[in-house]
């Protein structure tokens, strides 16, 4: 399930924050060509009467642990207690969102080669297979990038050390 | 506002509830026993805390729901005492407030730091740990039942005796 995790369907919520414009928030992914059609989708249809097929490709493209921006609809976490659609969010909260896409963006990924001390990723706990794409967070924790990405979009702390990311990241560009 | 949640990362809930409880069943954990409510639901469980030696519960057994949301690990369950207690951090319907079950994030009020809140690590077992020593330690700065918080201030006596009453209670509850 992990090692699904697509390039594209990865890429395509990560380059819209990269394009530095809010209202891609709107949009979400772009359809995705290669995923199938998922039973899923027809949940996000039920909450979204709006959505479009795009929805649905997205959702299906969820189905491996979803990308950046959780699995179905593209709902958004912006701060506690408060989950939204993409098109329901405030100005102020897409912007807080789109510089969380961007910031997570530039987080470091790799595969899973062995050698690191973690053997297993403390989200699911389940341990990496090499091979596996993981996320390095600046205190070096190391998570799968579907487990980890979900998980900061809803709150930007390490899961194992509680450092806030953020302000690691702000550590790490003034010391290089 | 209903979360939606993808077949997958709902199965993956699921997943780590069935490894959690399968080794609560294989190694279980001193203080507290765990099973579900309906064992064909994974995501609501039947836990007995067991009252903590040398404090006001020790002695008694209360029964609690702990009910998973479909997007455990990135969302805390809700814990409900269901056995009358008095407590501080315990509301009069049981609602259990700590704030490792507060919903993650950061707050523009700052009310709490994201790293008191919620993190997709913690497990059953983490859970009940931090709940028993709540019992043991009330934090009377944020109390979920006023009423019980100024007495275990200001009337110790009378909270004892409350909490006392609740115990034996509990204790005929069960047999």
């Amino acid at each position: 399930m992990l090692r699904q995790v697509l390039d594209c369907m990865m890429g395509n919520c990560l380059k819209a924050s990269g394009a530095d414009d809010v209202s891609l928030l709107r949009e979400g992914a772009q359809p995705n060509p290669t995923s199938d059609p998922h039973p899923s989708g027809t949940r996000a249809h039920d909450s979204l009467p709006q959505a479009d097929s795009e929805i649905e490709h997205q959702s299906s493209g969820g189905g491996g642990g979803g990308g950046v921006g959780g699995g179905g609809a593209h709902i958004y976490y912006p701060s506690p207690n408060v989950s939204r659609p993409a098109n329901q969010l405030t100005e102020e909260e897409q912007v807080k969102i789109a510089q969380r896409l961007g910031l997570i963006q530039h987080l470091p990924v790799g595969e899973y080669d062995g050698s690191k001390k973690n053997r297993e990723c403390v989200i699911c706990m389940i341990e990496f297979v090499i091979g596996d794409r993981i996320r390095y967070l600046p205190c070096l924790h190391i998570y799968h990038t579907d487990c980890i990405d979900d998980w900061l979009m809803r709150s930007f702390t390490c899961p194992s050390c509680m450092e806030p990311v953020d302000a690691a990241l702000l550590v790490t560009y003034e010391t290089h | 506002m209903a979360d939606e949640s993808s077949m997958g990362s709902t199965s993956q809930a699921a997943l780590l509830l069935k490894k959690q409880l399968a080794e609560l069943n294989k190694n279980p954990v001193e203080g507290f026993s765990a099973g579900l409510i309906d064992d064909n639901d994974i995501f609501k469980w039947e836990v007995l805390i067991i009252g903590p030696a040398d404090t006001l519960y020790e002695g008694g057994f209360f029964k609690c729901h702990l009910i998973f949301p479909k997007e455990y690990p990135l969302r805390p369950p809700k814990l409900k005492v269901i056995t009358d207690i008095w407590h501080p951090n315990i509301d009069s319907k049981g609602d259990v407030c700590i704030s490792i079950l507060h919903e993650p994030g950061d707050d523009r009020w700052g009310y709490e730091k994201a790293s008191e809140r919620w993190l997709p690590v913690h497990t059953v077992e983490t859970i009940l740990v931090s709940v028993i020593s709540m019992l043991a330690d009330p934090n009377d700065e944020s109390p979920a039942n006023v009423d019980a918080a100024k007495e275990w201030r200001d009337n110790y006596p009378e909270f004892k005796k409350k909490v006392a009453k609740c115990v034996r209670k509990s204790q005929e509850d069960l047999l």
